[in-house]
């Protein structure tokens, strides 16, 4: 039935009883509709296309660094002979320290190819195992002196480039001038593949050693304890100087010019790039009061520096969250301005100051820029044993390892994004599990 | 009666059909009187016969107030100005009805004494009836006045007319009886046409009451059992 | 009953011992001259008086000149059309507008013949004397047990469990809440229905043993049932409290107070008896406002 058609005369007047029912009504209904979906649609294609894009890091950054976690060995029989390693009968363990494990390998290496007479073709073959295969032989004799004398098939690590050729990213059918290994070392690794004395571990040295030239003997320890040295000096810095700002502008300032500036100055302060920070750090803590360069101490203050503004922001923000009610309620009781704060409205905005604080921290964590600038930016192999010792942090050791030329840091640069990320997920999801755990609701 | 209006506006309509109830009623009852007293003069037995049927009317419109008052309590909570006007109202509407029942009962003066057989009674009889009436009539005709425009003033010149019409009751009453002093005959007429001034007199009566309601609607003070004369329009605001 | 702690002994210890003036000894004060206000502003038993009272927030004027007396242990309902200042007043008399930065009182407001914003007398102790209880229910997001234990712990009443124990008992049952939630005091305060939540807050401002309850429109949050409770309770608490009530709803203030005032555009347009007020009011605007031909 159409009603426009035929409208009904109304009772009251110019009223059209047919105005909703009306066919140019319902195209406009079809119209308003259609622009809903739209909306909706266009949301969709915004969050799809986020996603599409955080997933093409996660997979890209993934699909290049999950290989870094295995490392490739060789298997050795060494025979740890005393006259070789060129230590008497009764050594010590001084004697052990500094005896010549590059000479077992060599002999090992000899006994497996006897061919092998020239001496640069020795040199080569040599190479395939890692420059830091002899510091492990010299920790299992350290560890255990008894196996002097005896024969053993060890597991040394392998050269960087071995190490890529089985991972398969050296092309073994490219021309030999374009690729870091010679026809015959790649003939002495099918050999030794065929024996089955090559095969790849879960690499630990990754995670226990420090920065190193050679990649398959480079680690994050280092960096990963200077962030972590780094992050508690913020910490313990940042969260009390800003709570207590917090609290202080929020509940106790009056509002007058003095305060608005102060209020002002921070919001500014949360926009300033964070190398202004480095540079501050560097001519204030370095220069002026002579702390030592690249310390965890100086870049722990040069975070805090950063962080306080994201940490007053967040903890007023959460003092504001507080309902007034409260506040009234317990003035309302005749508890002290002190006794509010305390008792009511800080147990209330704590999950939103901690989550805050968290962000704060995470945000720190993956900062660079200002650490940068006050030296943490240094070749460390040591893990820092303090907050005075040189060290690194784990953005910074990223930087440096994309900066490396050989092939091997490519994968750990990725790895190391792997690990820094999953540090900052982790604090997201503490700052998630606080709010949760604590959050009151009235 | 109110100059100013409620925000919520039906509360208006409805007071002022309250108010028109009771206005119908008095004009009414007013009219109810007058007519008894003709029929009682011009000996109209068939006209005293109509006012008599005529009272369920008035009746009816008391009902019908209650009624409203009811609701206007009920649903409208009202308060100050409202809420006197409402009680005043209800005490009105009480008052007015009892007049009609006075009325009705003239009449019925009025068909007993020009239906028996014996002779008319002598006009000196009901002389003083016929002027009483007038001052009753003309009370609860100012007193209605009174109450349609909250005329606190003419409600006090009511109030004290009552007065007036209660020593015309008195010596209304001394007459009668020294008409049945000069003739026993009289006794039966007369006894009739102390009925009716008794009537009168309680209209005054009634009047007066609702004088006292203006009184108290238009200034919140309840001046009843307080000598007429005393009132001073002055010293209620 | 030797432990039993009773309010009578808290609401002594809580005067300081050397009182000067007792309070039914001061004489009632007399009212400024011009003052324009409609009614008996004064009464003969008062136990607060405020005269010439003005609020400013900034350079706008809150109230204006309010002189008015609040007589002891009785109801004192102030009503009005929104923004006429009633709750301005209201939070005068326990100084709560101290804590608006903008906002600045004169006049001279007196609690048993001391001025409240006398320097000796601490704003902590005022507000223990004049509690308050808001608009909307706002109990601490804790139990109830520590929404009532909170008041006296933080002023010292209690010295050990049993004596808090003995009072939030009193005070829950002086609420009318006790029967209900006896058997769950440690649930949380805010899980109550939004009445029992507001008999809580009455309950958790009677702790303390106040002289004078302030209530700025306790039952506008609730429903009728719940509002018909708390009216009742304000009536049982009448006898030992002086209680001035802030209500939008004019019902409300005929059911439950002794004495109503008429604010209007931030001043008192009218005092007096309740029922003289609601059956006839002396002046036009309060009349205007009672029978509903406002504006």
């Amino acid at each position: 039935m159409n009603a426009s058609s035929n409208p009904k005369p109304s009772p009251d007047g110019p009223r059209r009883v047919d105005v909703h029912t009306s066919q140019a009504m319902k195209l406009r209904l079809a119209r308003r509709h259609a622009a809903d979906r739209r909306f909706r649609a266009f949301g969709i294609a915004a969050i799809a296309i986020a996603l599409i894009a955080l997933l093409s890091l996660f997979i890209s950054i993934t699909s290049r660094g999950y290989t870094a976690f295995v490392q490739t060995r060789i298997a050795l029989d060494i025979t740890y002979d005393a006259e070789i390693l060129g230590i008497g009968e009764e050594a010590n363990a001084q004697d052990l320290a500094v005896a010549d494990y590059r000479a077992l390998i060599r002999k090992s290496m000899q006994a497996l190819f006897p061919d092998v007479r020239e001496r640069r073709e020795r040199r080569d073959l040599l190479r395939i195992v890692s420059s830091g295969a002899e510091f492990e032989l010299r920790a299992q004799l350290l560890e255990d002196p008894s196996l002097i004398g005896q024969t053993r098939r060890v597991w040394l690590t392998a050269d960087d480039d071995v190490d890529m050729l089985i991972k398969g990213y050296i092309d073994r059918n490219a021309p030999e001038t374009e690729r870091r290994l010679g026809d015959r070392q790649i003939a002495w690794i099918e050999y030794l593949e065929e024996a089955e004395r090559i095969d790849t571990f879960f690499n630990t040295t990754f995670f226990i050693a420090g920065d190193s030239r050679e990649p398959e003997l480079a680690g994050i320890r280092s960096a990963a304890t200077g962030s972590l040295l780094t992050l508690l000096v913020t910490l313990l810095l940042s969260f009390p100087i800003g709570v207590a700002t917090a609290v202080y502008l929020e509940e106790f300032a009056p509002t007058n010019k003095l305060t608005d500036l102060i209020e002002v100055n921070i919001n500014n302060l949360a926009a300033v790039p964070s190398i202004i920070f480095g540079l501050l750090g560097l001519a204030v803590f370095i220069n002026f009061f002579s702390l030592p360069r690249s310390a965890p101490l100086v870049g722990g203050l040069v975070l805090t520096l950063m962080t306080l503004p994201t940490i007053i922001i967040a903890g007023r923000a959460a003092l504001k969250s507080v309902p007034p009610s409260i506040r009234e309620a317990a003035l309302g009781m005749g508890a002290s301005k002190m006794q509010t704060v305390t008792h009511h409205v800080l147990p209330l905005a704590l999950p939103g100051m901690l989550t805050g604080a968290v962000i704060g921290m995470a945000q720190a964590l993956g900062e660079s820029a200002p650490l940068l600038m006050i030296g943490m930016v240094a070749f460390i192999v040591d893990v820092p044993g303090g907050f005075f010792d040189p060290s690194t942090a784990l953005p910074v050791q990223i930087f440096l390892w994309a900066d490396s030329p050989e092939r091997a840091f490519l994968e750990r640069t990725s790895a190391a994004i792997m690990v820094l990320l999953a540090f900052l997920i982790a604090m997201n999801a503490l700052a998630i599990v606080l709010r949760q755990r604590f959050e009151k609701r009235w | 009666m109110n100059q100013e209006k409620h925000t919520f506006k039906r509360f208006d309509q409805e007071l002022a059909a309250l108010n028109g109830t009771v206005m119908r009623m008095g004009g009414m009852v007013e009219d109810q009187i007058a007519k008894a007293m003709i029929s009682l003069r011009d000996a109209d037995i068939e006209g005293a016969r109509s006012i008599v049927a005529r009272d369920h009317v008035v009746n009816f419109l008391d009902v019908q107030a209650d009624e409203q008052i009811m609701n206007l309590l009920a649903l409208r909570q009202p308060m100050g100005k409202d809420l006197r006007m409402i009680l005043s109202l209800g005490k009105t509407v009480t008052d007015l009805e009892r007049i009609g029942d006075e009325a009705e009962r003239i009449a019925r003066m009025a068909i007993d004494i020009h239906s028996t057989s014996s002779a008319p009674p002598s006009p000196r009889l009901l002389k003083d009836a016929y002027r009483m009436s007038n001052l009753a009539t003309r009370m609860l005709h100012d007193v209605l006045d009174a109450l349609a425009r909250l005329d606190v003033d003419k409600a006090i010149e009511v109030a004290c007319c009552d007065a007036e019409l209660d020593s015309e009751f008195q010596s209304a009453l001394r007459r009668l009886s020294t008409y049945i002093m000069e003739d026993s005959r009289n006794v039966g007429h007369a006894i009739n046409a102390t009925f009716i001034i008794k009537s009168l007199e309680r209209i005054g009566d009634h009047s007066k009451n609702i004088a006292e309601y203006v009184i108290f609607l238009a200034k919140g003070k309840d001046v009843r059992h307080v000598s007429p004369e005393s009132i001073d329009s002055q010293d209620l605001d | 009953m030797t432990t039993a702690l009773s309010f009578e002994k808290i609401a002594m210890e809580e005067e300081p011992p050397m009182t000067v003036e007792p309070p039914s000894i001061h004489l009632p004060r007399p009212l400024p001259e011009d003052c324009e206000t409609i009614g008996e502003a004064t009464v003969d038993n008062p136990r607060m008086t405020t005269r010439d009272v003005s609020v400013y927030y900034g350079d706008k004027m809150g109230i204006s000149r309010v002189s008015l007396d609040i007589g002891a242990d009785q109801v004192l309902a102030m009503i009005g059309p929104s923004g006429c200042g009633k709750s301005t007043f209201l939070r005068c008399l326990n100084r709560m507008n101290d804590t608006v930065d903008i906002c600045r009182v004169e006049g001279s407001i007196e609690l048993d013949g001391r001025d409240i914003h006398d320097p000796s007398l601490d704003v902590v102790q005022l507000r223990a004397r004049v509690g308050m209880v808001f608009q909307k229910p706002n109990p601490f997001p804790k139990s109830i047990y520590d929404n009532v234990a909170y008041g006296p712990k933080i002023h010292g009443l209690v010295g050990n469990r049993h004596e808090t124990d003995e009072i939030v008992q009193r005070s829950l049952e002086k609420a009318g809440l006790w029967n209900e939630v006896r058997d769950r005091l440690n649930q949380p305060g805010t899980g109550l229905s939004g009445g029992q939540q507001q008999r809580l807050c009455i309950a958790r401002a009677i702790s303390i043993s106040p002289e004078v309850i302030l209530m700025d429109e306790p039952c506008s949050a609730l429903d009728p049932i719940a509002t018909t409770r708390i009216e009742e309770l304000i009536d049982e608490l009448r006898e030992n409290y002086t209680i001035v009530i802030v209500t939008h709803s004019m019902q409300q203030a005929a059911r439950v107070s002794q004495r109503t005032a008429y604010f209007h555009l931030g001043k008192l347009i009218e005092v007096g008896e309740t029922n003289q007020i609601f059956t006839n009011p002396r002046h036009k605007l309060t009349e205007d406002y009672i029978t509903g031909r406002f504006g």
